[in-house]
């Protein structure tokens, strides 16, 4: 549980960190580059997940069930 | 006003109305196109050999493929297609050796198995929100699972955006040989899983996602395929009948225009009702190079600590109600290095990938080394093609 706390008190230390500066629409150029997008190769992802959900106690994907059995 | 800056103006019209949509500029918009990748993933024979069954471990041989279109001005579809080759020998259960330390039993005879995946996904942008839904079916010989998934999402002001998402699969396994092994003849599992999820632009070149997911599973949640040593006797993989499981998750994408790159850092924390918990960090450069080409080498590590009913085995009449030797569920860890290469030719881009990940201790759990813990190499090749 202590590993838990440190990593919750540095996650809470660099949110409080995130405040946003106003971006308009046009000065967005660079969040739309492909190397900007959080899955920028959806099926590396796809495959990457199922390897981890079917090896790690842990692990499975961001909003969607289902998928295999995993076992073996 | 003329013609050169009239037309001007149109172009920064456009570009505004198409980019004022959700704060985080995804690939809505974009034009159809299609995907495929082989991947190989092949396992590690065991740091020390079985005391029984083969020591040749699992190797999947993947194929992908994905189609993503528009349809008209507002919607999207999304097709993917898996298959997959399974063979090898996995482990089956552990017995004390000669200085009572756990030492891996594999199965014996050599599994081979196919699986099967479809799943289509389509989302609507409306006037102030996105509307998304997703249905899945993938079949086993021995398993077959079926998913439902619904999402929404909405800004909630100049910077920020919020997600939504729920899901639910039922899966049904028929495990084989279930007569001579003792196994069960064939169980259901339900699982329903809700995401929220808030976007953040930070800055021109940052964005962040944090995410909470919570995950519901009940039914047959044991592995028909697993054996626990009780000291005098064998016994199935027993394994409590619900498993809740939470996991918060922080994405953070910034990038940098001078080295003409991307930063990714995703760091998930899971626990869940039985005991298992796991902190994974995940970095990634995303570097373009001259003449179309891009890498992306990635570090990860995994840290997990065991859940509450594993152990290797037990002594007589000492196993639990619930009990299971399992090394996914066993204090592990790893440590993983991946390297992407890109090529855009045109229309058409080529990608090869390796991953090795190499099993080690956890940091920051104890728990004894599992025989039977993995490490493996995965490569996958494939191309993209733009229609437009």
């Amino acid at each position: 549980m202590r590993l838990e706390r440190i990593v919750l008190c540095v996650l809470a230390v660099l949110l409080a960190g995130c405040a946003s500066t106003p971006v308009q629409p046009w000065e967005r150029g660079r969040l739309a580059r492909w190397d900007m997008r959080f899955d920028p190769d959806p099926l590396k992802a796809g495959l990457k997940e199922h390897t981890r959900f079917s090896k790690e106690g842990s692990s499975g994907r961001v909003g969607a069930a289902g998928g295999g059995c995993g076992c073996n | 006003m003329s013609e050169k800056s009239s037309s001007l103006l149109a172009q920064l019209l456009a570009a505004t109305a198409a980019l004022a949509g959700p704060v985080a500029a995804q690939d809505t918009g974009a034009g159809a196109s299609v995907s495929y990748r082989h991947g190989d993933y092949d396992e590690d024979a065991l740091a020390e050999a079985p005391l029984d069954g083969s020591d040749r471990r699992y190797r999947v041989r993947t194929e992908q493929f994905r189609l993503d279109t528009p349809l008209g001005a507002r919607d999207r579809l999304g097709v993917e297609l898996t298959h997959e080759a399974m063979s090898g020998s996995s482990p089956w259960f552990q017995f004390p050796d000669a200085n009572g330390d756990p030492a891996q039993v594999m199965s014996g005879a050599t599994i081979r198995e196919t699986r099967r995946e479809v799943r289509a996904a389509w989302s609507r942008e409306r006037e102030s929100d996105t509307l998304g839904a997703s249905v899945s079916y993938s079949a086993e010989d021995d398993y077959h699972a079926t998913a439902l998934g619904l999402d929404w999402g909405r800004p909630l002001g100049e910077s920020l955006d919020l997600g939504l998402g729920l899901s639910f699969s039922h899966d049904r396994i028929d495990p084989t040989d279930a007569a001579q092994f003792g196994r069960i003849d064939g169980a259901i599992k339900n699982t329903t899983s809700a995401y929220a999820g808030l976007t953040q632009v930070l800055d021109r070149s940052t964005q962040v996602q944090y995410g909470l997911q919570l995950t519901h599973s009940d039914g047959y949640l044991s592995d028909p395929y697993k054996r626990f040593y009780g000291g005098d006797r064998f016994l199935a993989d027993a394994r409590p009948g619900t498993r809740t499981q939470a996991a918060l998750l922080l994405r953070w994408r910034r990038a940098w225009v001078e080295a003409d790159g991307a930063l990714h850092l995703d760091y998930r924390l899971a626990g869940d009702s039985w005991g298992v918990r796991s902190h994974t960090v995940e970095a990634s450069w995303y570097q373009q190079l001259a003449d179309d080409w891009r890498l992306v080498p990635g570090v990860r590590v995994y840290a997990q600590g065991a859940a509450d009913f594993y152990a290797p085995f037990s002594a007589p009449g000492a196993a639990g109600r619930h009990h299971s030797s399992d090394y996914r569920l066993a204090a592990n860890g790893s440590v993983s290095f991946s390297l992407d290469v890109r090529r855009a030719f045109g229309r058409w881009e080529l990608v090869v990938g390796v991953e090795r990940l190499r099993a080690r201790d956890p940091i920051g759990f104890a728990g004894d080394e599992d025989p039977g813990r993995v490490s493996y190499t995965q490569w996958m090749a494939g191309f993209d093609y733009r229609f437009e």
